[in-house]
């Protein structure tokens, strides 16, 4: 059989279409990240969409279509009602607009801390995660937290303010060279840094994921609250 | 002057394209103002060679290399059944960065006329061709080793699609500068010596269903074949053409490319002389 350019060419986009179109009807074909966060796999909240599996790469729009709160008491909770397209705002742009004010954090963490708030979910959120002010106030309106839940977040809130003068302090955070532990720090990283195996696995208290797995999905996958391990390893990378 | 597989060159430019516009449209929808009924997939999203790194870490997690998504493992399948028929079309046909070299090629051929593509000896030259394995071997250990896309710090395609975004490091821009000079005096530098996909796709010249074959007893000895092939194959000293570095783009076939001599050279699954 002999082949032509033409039908070679058409043989590939055939080829190509055809495998996208197979992939697609399989469900498998993805060219971004999954938005559907992990569900509650047992208790009372079972079959509910968990912030704890909310990611940097979400979107306000993202957050509002998993919980269903909407994008303006979002953007309102976060200081950013003011953005021309609030919904398009990725979670993970907290860290460089406000970062870390007076020893805490306004991160993805806040985001994962506000909605299990606001719908009443359990939710540990990570040693010095923050929220700012104007989310409290909505809480305090519209939240489903128990009054105590409440007044601990309140007692660490930062005021909008205070966070937007960090603004320009936080544009060239380097994460390499602070070894911060975050949602997607990965096992390898943390060898990278310089802890060993044994010592993650220690705090762990059971064998290490793989290298390129991150520890935040490691934790999620196991059944163990990322901030129980979180605190402790950043102590281990703050005394190396 | 020389046929030129024009049919490719309309498919090279349609890709050259989508990959551009993909890459633009991706930076909008960061900012918030994506092209309306487009998808917001990233440039990585369609690179095959992504599910190509991914494989060990699909293999050992279940998951996939860091910004790499399901649909490059979709592609990486594709291409690999085209290459397992075609050879590696995706190379000459496709690749983005492969059609940028050739048209910056067109200026080398000006400048050089006939000496253009010929610099290095090929007795140095068989070799050094090689060395695209050294890197795909680095490439697939350093990124099963750390689980990121440890390639792009040194891609000068991503560097070519991405450098208005700021996240292009130093060292894929040197290469993409680099790239650009080596490609007035050599064609596809970046394919021959360095492209660990291309690496990859090489090796199903050897399995691959269709080969490009030369009929020996209408052969002319015109040498139209090997001047006209972009990587340099001896083409004319072969009665069955199976180089690892065959980028199936028809330039010296009889029907479509630069041999003067019908049903001479052509992709047949038969031997051109049985027929």
């Amino acid at each position: 059989m002999r082949i032509k350019a033409k039908t070679a060419g058409i043989s590939f986009f055939i080829l190509m279409l055809g495998g996208i179109l197979i992939s697609m009807a399989a469900d498998y074909w993805a060219t971004e990240g999954s938005k559907d966060p992990l569900k509650y796999t047992d208790g009372e909240f079972a079959g509910e969409n968990n912030p704890a599996d909310i990611r940097g790469s979400y979107s306000m729009d993202d957050v509002h279509n998993a919980f269903d709160i909407p994008v303006e008491t979002l953007t309102a909770a976060f200081g950013l009602s003011h953005e021309e397209n609030p919904g398009s705002i990725q979670i993970k742009l907290f860290e460089e607009i406000f970062g870390i004010v007076d020893g805490k954090e306004i991160g993805t963490d806040s985001m994962r801390y506000f909605v299990a708030l606001y719908k009443g979910l359990p939710y540990v959120a990570e040693e010095g995660t923050a929220l700012l002010k104007p989310a409290i106030s909505i809480l305090r309106k519209e939240g489903s937290m128990t009054d105590e839940e409440l007044s601990l977040a309140a007692e660490n809130a930062v005021s909008l303010e205070t966070a937007e003068i960090n603004e320009t302090a936080t544009e060239d955070h380097d994460d390499t060279v602070l070894m911060e532990i975050k949602g997607k720090t990965m096992f390898s990283e943390l060898y990278d840094w310089g802890l060993s195996k044994e010592d993650v696995e220690k705090i762990l208290s059971m064998p290490a994921g793989a290298r390129t797995m991150s520890v935040r999905d490691f934790c999620i996958a196991n059944g163990i609250e990322f901030s129980t391990v979180k605190e402790p390893l950043q102590e281990l990378l703050d005394n190396l | 002057m020389a046929k030129r597989v024009k049919v490719r060159k309309w498919i090279q430019i349609i890709f050259f394209t989508v990959a551009a516009f993909i890459a633009v449209n991706h930076s909008l929808a960061e900012v918030g103002k994506p092209i309306p009924l487009i998808g917001e997939a990233s440039l990585h999203a369609i690179c095959p060679f992504g599910g190509v790194v991914s494989i060990y870490n699909l293999l050992t997690t279940g998951s996939l290399v860091k910004m790499i998504h399901e649909s490059s493992v979709v592609l990486m399948i594709i291409v690999f059944l085209s290459a397992l028929i075609f050879g590696p079309l995706f190379c000459g046909w496709i690749c983005p960065f492969g059609t940028f070299q050739e048209w910056i090629s067109r200026i080398g051929r000006k400048l050089f006329k006939k000496r253009y593509n010929t610099f290095i000896p090929y007795k140095f030259d068989k070799y050094l061709r090689f060395l695209r394995y050294g890197v795909l071997i680095w490439v697939l250990i350093m990124t099963a080793w750390s689980g990121k896309i440890i390639f792009a710090d040194y891609d000068p395609y991503y560097a070519l699609f991405q450098f208005w975004t700021g996240e292009v490091a130093v060292t894929a821009f040197i290469a993409l500068f680099a790239v650009l000079g080596l490609s007035l005096f050599i064609e596809r530098p970046f394919c021959k010596y360095v492209c660990p996909y291309g690496a990859v796709l090489g090796l199903f010249n050897f399995i691959r269903i269709i080969p490009l074959r030369r009929n020996v007893s209408t052969c002319i000895s015109c040498s139209a074949c090997d001047k006209n092939c972009p990587m340099n194959i001896p083409v004319s000293k072969k009665k069955k053409i199976i180089d690892h570095q065959c980028i199936s783009c028809f330039e010296c076939t009889s029907e479509d490319g630069a041999c003067p001599v019908s049903s001479t050279m052509e992709f047949n699954t038969k031997k051109l002389e049985e027929k």
